[in-house]
């Protein structure tokens, strides 16, 4: 469903991306691990168009872009069959959060004012947000405010939801409510890639581990196979370094 | 203390108050949204305009409204007679009412002032909450009109309401033009009989009553346009 061929990107002198490939069915959810550093944002950011790969083409389908030239128009199709999900959340700060979930529905895709406000309530819904319509983010914590943010993307009903670390910058108590609403979407059949730290969720959840350093994928696998048999020395290093103590007694 | 020409003086510089308010209005008009697309042009790194925006703000702030409007009263009229000749149109210059030296004036001075606000104000809305925008498909016009501008509008307000006073009392500036303000009334008034005190306590007032209102009139705005904020958790 997305194939993602040769993304290189640099920063000025500084190579991030050494030419990453890709694939993507309907119904995974791949979650990448890799070092600080390593170019899981980058990569997630040239996918959405927020950064401009050098190099490398996107397929989505029938649609074939390549991500240097694309048209605005390209840019346009492509992020209206991807939503992005913000480490920061990135509220819009003026709008309610039934109004952060609608806006891109009423004014990026043209959907009828009601029929967007009916749609948006039910993405709050999904992430246990009912009561909370007309809060602004302000009024919210950390945790929900990520919640609105994955309700912006799941309302928006793209073929593929991209995570960048949604919930490292959340206090360690409120991980688990943002999880469980990502697992629940995942259950649904959400496509998702997910950057992410958090090993539970790639073992329980994720049928596919992409494991990234130096700006290219060194190793990628099922979780289990991942995990508990990395062929790379660089995956073993890492996984030392992560996994928790009984999971590698597991092992 | 005459109270007869104290009263009637004050309505005499009343009358000035149009004429110190669409300058105030058309400076505004002019400046808010020039002095905002050039902000811009500073955060998002545009080379030549970033730079011309940075050495703009610092002429004009680096230098006394007086002294600018001096340049722009005697400059522009030597400028104007000579296209007048090259095009032989018949008109003499110094018919022109001092009220567009005005406009033209405080609109280059308060950019420069509302170029600073903007920057400040839009440095504090978040580059991510652009992005958010972008990734749910709004355009970069859509993105600033609904998500950047309400909210660096707030974040500027306060900062803009004061601009505006001193804006307006900056146009007490425009007697050295010979400009029909409330100053010049007023002074104009006093030489016939010398009630020099009586017309600046006009002036005074007319100004204090009119600066009070204005921010009246922004202190509300801001509650309304804030809203958003206040119920912070
Ligand atoms: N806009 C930018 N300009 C210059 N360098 C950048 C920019 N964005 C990212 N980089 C650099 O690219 C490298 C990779 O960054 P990236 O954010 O993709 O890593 P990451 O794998 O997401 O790391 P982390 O786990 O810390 O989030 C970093 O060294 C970073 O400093
Ligand atoms: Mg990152």
């Amino acid at each position: 469903m997305l194939e993602i061929k040769n993304i290189h990107k640099s920063f000025g002198q500084n190579e991030i991306l050494k030419g990453v490939d890709l694939q993507i069915d309907k119904g995974d959810v791949v979650v990448i691990l890799g070092p600080s550093g390593s170019g899981k944002t980058t990569l997630l950011r040239c996918i959405n168009f927020l950064e401009k790969a050098d190099e490398g083409y996107a397929n989505f389908g029938d649609i074939n872009v390549h991500l240097k030239t694309a048209s605005k128009k390209q840019i346009h199709v492509i992020r209206q069959k991807t939503a992005f999900v913000f480490q920061n959340y990135n509220l819009f700060n003026n709008k309610t959060a039934l109004e952060n979930v609608t806006e891109g529905l009423i004014i990026g895709r043209k959907v009828p004012k009601a029929e967007a406000a009916e749609i948006g309530k039910k993405a709050l819904d999904k992430v246990g947000l009912s009561e909370k319509y007309d809060a602004y983010p302000s009024q919210l914590s950390g945790g929900q405010q990520q919640r609105v943010g994955i309700a912006r993307a799941v309302a928006l009903n793209p073929d593929i939801i991209l995570f960048d670390e949604p919930t490292s910058a959340l206090d360690p108590e409120l991980v688990g409510e943002v999880l469980t609403v990502m697992k629940n979407i995942a259950k649904e059949g959400t496509t998702m890639l997910v950057v992410t730290h958090e090993i539970s969720f790639a073992r329980d959840v994720a049928n596919r581990v992409v494991f990234m350093d130096g700006g290219m994928i060194v190793e990628e696998g099922p979780p289990n196979e991942i995990f508990s048999n990395p062929k790379e020395e660089r995956t073993k290093q890492f996984l030392k370094r992560v996994l928790p103590e009984d999971y590698i007694y597991y092992i | 203390m005459d109270f007869k020409f104290l009263v009637d003086t004050f309505f005499v510089a009343l009358s000035g108050v149009p004429t110190a308010l669409i300058i105030t209005i058309i400076s505004l008009l002019i400046a808010l949204p020039l002095g905002f697309l050039l902000a811009l042009t500073r955060i998002n790194q545009i080379p030549v305009l970033q730079r011309f925006a940075q050495v703009y703000v610092s002429f004009i702030r680096g230098t006394p409204v007086i002294v600018q409007i001096f340049i722009v009263y005697s400059s522009v009229p030597l400028f104007l007679t000579s296209i007048f000749e090259k095009y032989h149109i018949d008109k003499n210059v110094y018919d022109i009412n001092p009220i567009w030296y005005a406009f033209i004036v405080f609109s280059i001075n308060t950019t420069a002032i509302m170029i600073e606000i903007f920057r400040s104000a839009i440095s504090t809305v978040s580059k991510g909450q652009l992005e958010a925008a972008y990734s749910v498909g709004l355009t970069n016009v859509q993105a600033l009109r609904r998500i950047i501008i309400p909210q660096v509008l707030v974040t500027a307000l306060p900062n803009i309401c004061t601009a505006t006073v001193n804006l307006i009392k900056a146009t007490s500036l425009g007697y050295a033009m010979s400009l029909q303000e409330i100053t010049l009334r007023a002074k104009v008034a006093a030489n016939v009989g010398y009630n020099y005190v009586e017309a600046y306590i006009d002036i005074f007032l007319v100004y204090l009553i009119l600066c009070s209102l204005v921010e009246y009139l922004f202190k509300r705005y801001e509650k309304r346009l804030s809203k958003y904020k206040i119920a912070h958790a």
